[in-house]
C-alpha cells in the first residue's frame, strides 16, 4: 500500500486520533495556563519564590517523557489521566517563565502611576500589567503548545489517546506491510496539528494583544517573538 | 490664620529600616488652600518622600497629616489616592489605553456614567491644550515628550481634586518645552486654583513655580520656606545661599514684570527697543544690554507705545527689600516652626 492509499483506507480512524490528540493538548494547555500565569502572577514580586517555581518546573522538564509516563501509571492508572498530567507539567516552565518575566519587565513608573491613582494590587494587575505583559506570555504558551503537541504523541505508550498510538503500531510492528506508512502518518499528523495551532495562537494574538503594546505583526517580528522565549 | 490649611503636616518622621538616619525628620508644613509650594532641594534630600506621604504613597513613621481637614492616616488608601492628583516625571501613562482612557482612569474607578466621563475628558484635553477631537484616540507612543507630560496632568486633573502632588513633572522634556509647559501650568492654576505641592531639584524652576518655596536640605529639614522674592533677597544661611546659586539678583529680575515698575512718559521718537508690559525684568535688562541701550520702550497690547523704563528703575526694583507684605509669609514662619528663622519676612 502507498501512503495514500493508507491515508485514504484508515481515514476515519486517523481523523479521530488528529481530533484526540489535538483535544489532549487543548484540555493540557489550558490547565497549564491557569496553574501556570496565576503561579507567575501571585510569585513574580518575590524574586525568591519565582526563581524556586522556575527551577522546579524546569527541573520536571529534564525528566525524560517515558519515566514520568511511566511514574505516573502507579497512581493515575493507563489512559487520559497520565497523559494530561505529564502534558501539564511540561507546560508549565515556558508559562511560569514568561509570566514572571513579562509581569517583572513592566515599568516601574507605570506600577507607581497605577498605585498613585488609587488602585488596588489586583486592579492594577489586572488592568494595567497583566495586559501590559500579555504578548509575553502568550509567547510562551506558545512555546508550551508546540513542546506538548510532540510529548503527547509519547503519552501513547501509557494507553494515551492521540496519533502517538500510530507511530507505536509502525514501530512495534516494524518490518510489516504498513509500519512505515503508519509511523510516517501518526508524525506528519503531528506536524500539521503543531502547525494549526500555532497559526490559532497567532491569531490570538492578533485579536488579545492591545494596539498599544503591539510591537508589529510583520512575519520578521513575529519570528522574533517566537524566538524570544527559551 | 483665617481659614484651616489645606494641607497640614506635623512632626512627620519617615525612618527606613536599617538605615541610621531619617529620611524625613520631624517635618511640619502648614499650606493653604490655592497656593503652590515647592519643595527643593539637593537629590537624597527627602522632598520626594515627603510629598509621597501625602497621599501615602510612603507611610509616615510618625507624626500626622491632614488634607482638606481629614486625618489621612486613618482614610482608605486607594479612596485617598483618588481624591488628590498625582503627577510624576516619568508620566507613567499606560501605553495599552488611549490618551481618553488614561485620562478617564478615577473617574471610571469613582463610577461616573459614561457621558459625564467623555465629557470631562474633552473639557480636561481642551484645557491641558490638546485639541479633544484630535487626541482623544490615540495612543501616549503616538504622542510627543510634551503632549505626555499634558496628558500626564490632565490624568492628575481628571476627578477636580482639590490637591495635587507633583514630582519633576515637566522634568522629562528638553528646557523650551518645559519652560513652555511651566507657563503654561501657571496660566491654568489662575483658572483651577489647586492646592499643590511640587517638586524639583532646580531652583529656577522653584522660583517659576512656587507661591512660596521651602528649601530643603538632609532629613527633608527646612532651612527657609518662604516666598521666591524673599530668598533671592534673604537666603537665610549660607547653604540657602549656596543653593540659590550665582546671579541671585538677575533671577529677582525673572519675578517682577515691567507692568510691576513705574514707567516714565512714552518720548516722541522710538526707543531702540520696546516690549510687551507683561515681559519680566530680565528679558527688559537683556533687552536693553542687546541694544547697548539704557532705556526700554513698554508697549500695550495693541504694540502701542506707552512709556519708558530706564535701568535706574530695574536697579531700585532689586534693591527694594521685602516686596509687598504677603499674608502667607507670617504661616510661612509659623509652619517652619524649628527651621532656621526667615530674616527680613515681612
Amino acid at each position: 500500500m502507498t501512503l495514500w492509499e493508507f491515508l485514504q483506507s484508515r481515514q476515519d480512524i486517523l481523523i479521530a486520533q488528529a481530533q484526540e490528540h489535538a483535544g489532549v493538548v487543548l484540555v493540557s494547555m489550558g490547565i497549564a495556563t491557569v496553574i501556570g500565569v496565576l503561579t507567575g502572577a501571585l510569585t513574580y514580586r518575590k524574586p525568591r519564590l519565582s526563581s524556586l517555581a522556575i527551577s522546579l518546573s524546569a527541573a520536571a522538564l529534564t525528566i525524560p517523557s517515558f519515566a514520568l509516563l511511566g511514574v505516573l501509571i502507579g497512581p493515575l492508572g493507563l489512559g487520559y489521566a497520565p497523559t494530561v498530567v505529564a502534558l501539564v507539567i511540561y507546560a508549565l516552565l515556558p508559562i511560569i517563565r514568561n509570566t514572571v518575566v513579562g509581569l517583572a519587565e513592566v515599568d516601574p513608573a507605570l506600577t507607581e502611576a497605577a498605585r498613585g491613582v488609587g488602585m488596588g494590587r489586583l486592579r492594577s494587575l489586572a488592568t494595567v500589567e497583566f495586559p501590559i505583559a500579555w504578548p509575553v506570555v502568550l509567547a510562551g504558551i506558545r512555546v508550551s503548545t508546540q513542546m506538548i503537541m510532540g510529548i503527547a504523541a509519547i503519552a501513547a505508550y501509557v494507553g494515551g489517546p492521540g496519533l502517538g498510538n500510530q507511530i507505536f503500531d509502525g514501530l512495534s510492528d516494524l518490518g510489516g506491510v504498513n509500519s512505515t506508512n503508519r509511523a510516517l502518518v501518526g508524525t506528519i499528523g503531528v506536524i500539521v496539528l503543531a502547525l494549526l495551532f500555532d497559526l490559532a495562537l497567532v491569531l490570538v494574538g492578533f485579536l488579545t494583544v492591545p494596539r498599544g503594546v503591539r510591537t508589529g505583526w510583520s512575519p520578521l517580528a513575529l519570528f522574533r517573538r517566537s524566538l524570544r522565549v527559551v | 490664620m483665617s481659614s484651616e490649611p489645606m494641607i497640614s503636616l506635623r512632626q512627620v518622621r519617615k525612618m527606613y529600616q536599617g538605615q541610621a538616619r531619617p529620611a524625613v525628620d520631624d517635618f511640619s508644613m502648614d499650606i493653604a488652600a490655592g497656593e503652590i509650594v515647592v519643595l527643593v532641594g539637593p537629590s537624597g534630600c527627602g522632598k520626594t518622600t515627603t510629598m509621597r506621604m501625602v497621599n501615602r504613597m510612603i507611610e509616615p513613621t510618625s507624626g500626622s497629616i491632614r488634607v482638606n481637614g481629614r486625618d489621612i492616616l486613618s482614610a482608605d488608601q486607594n479612596q485617598l489616592r483618588r481624591s488628590i492628583g498625582y503627577a510624576i516625571q516619568q508620566v507613567g501613562l499606560f501605553p495599552h489605553m488611549t490618551v481618553a482612557k488614561n485620562v478617564s482612569i478615577v473617574p471610571r474607578m469613582l463610577g461616573w456614567d459614561r457621558r459625564r466621563v467623555e465629557q470631562r475628558v474633552d473639557e480636561l484635553l481642551d484645557l491641558v491644550g490638546l485639541g479633544a477631537v484630535e487626541y482623544r484616540d490615540r495612543l501616549p507612543r503616538q504622542l510627543s515628550g510634551g503632549q505626555q507630560q499634558r496628558v500626564g496632568v490632565a490624568r492628575a486633573l481628571a476627578a477636580d481634586p482639590p490637591v495635587m502632588l507633583m514630582d519633576e513633572p515637566f522634568g522629562a522634556t528638553d528646557p523650551i518645552t518645559r519652560e513652555h509647559l511651566q507657563s503654561e501650568f501657571l496660566r491654568l492654576q489662575k483658572i483651577i486654583r489647586k492646592t499643590i505641592v511640587f517638586v524639583t531639584h532646580d531652583f529656577d524652576e522653584a522660583i517659576r513655580m512656587g507661591d512660596r518655596i521651602a528649601v530643603l536640605g538632609e532629613g527633608s529639614l527646612i532651612r527657609q520656606f518662604d516666598t521666591p522674592e524673599n530668598i533671592l533677597a534673604h537666603p537665610a544661611d549660607e547653604v540657602v545661599a549656596r543653593f540659590v546659586g550665582a546671579g541671585a539678583s538677575l533671577k529677582r529680575l525673572n519675578l517682577r514684570r515691567l507692568s510691576d515698575v513705574a514707567w516714565e512718559p512714552a518720548p516722541g521718537r522710538k526707543p531702540p527697543a520696546s516690549l510687551p508690559a507683561d515681559a519680566t525684568l530680565h528679558a527688559a535688562l537683556d533687552a536693553m544690554v542687546a541694544a547697548a541701550s539704557t532705556q526700554v520702550g513698554v508697549l500695550d497690547a495693541d504694540g502701542r507705545l506707552q512709556g519708558l523704563v530706564g535701568i535706574d528703575t530695574l536697579m531700585r526694583a532689586i534693591g527694594d527689600t521685602a516686596p509687598t507684605a504677603d499674608p502667607r509669609a507670617e504661616a510661612a514662619l509659623e509652619g517652619a516652626a524649628g527651621s532656621v528663622p526667615t530674616e527680613g519676612a515681612a
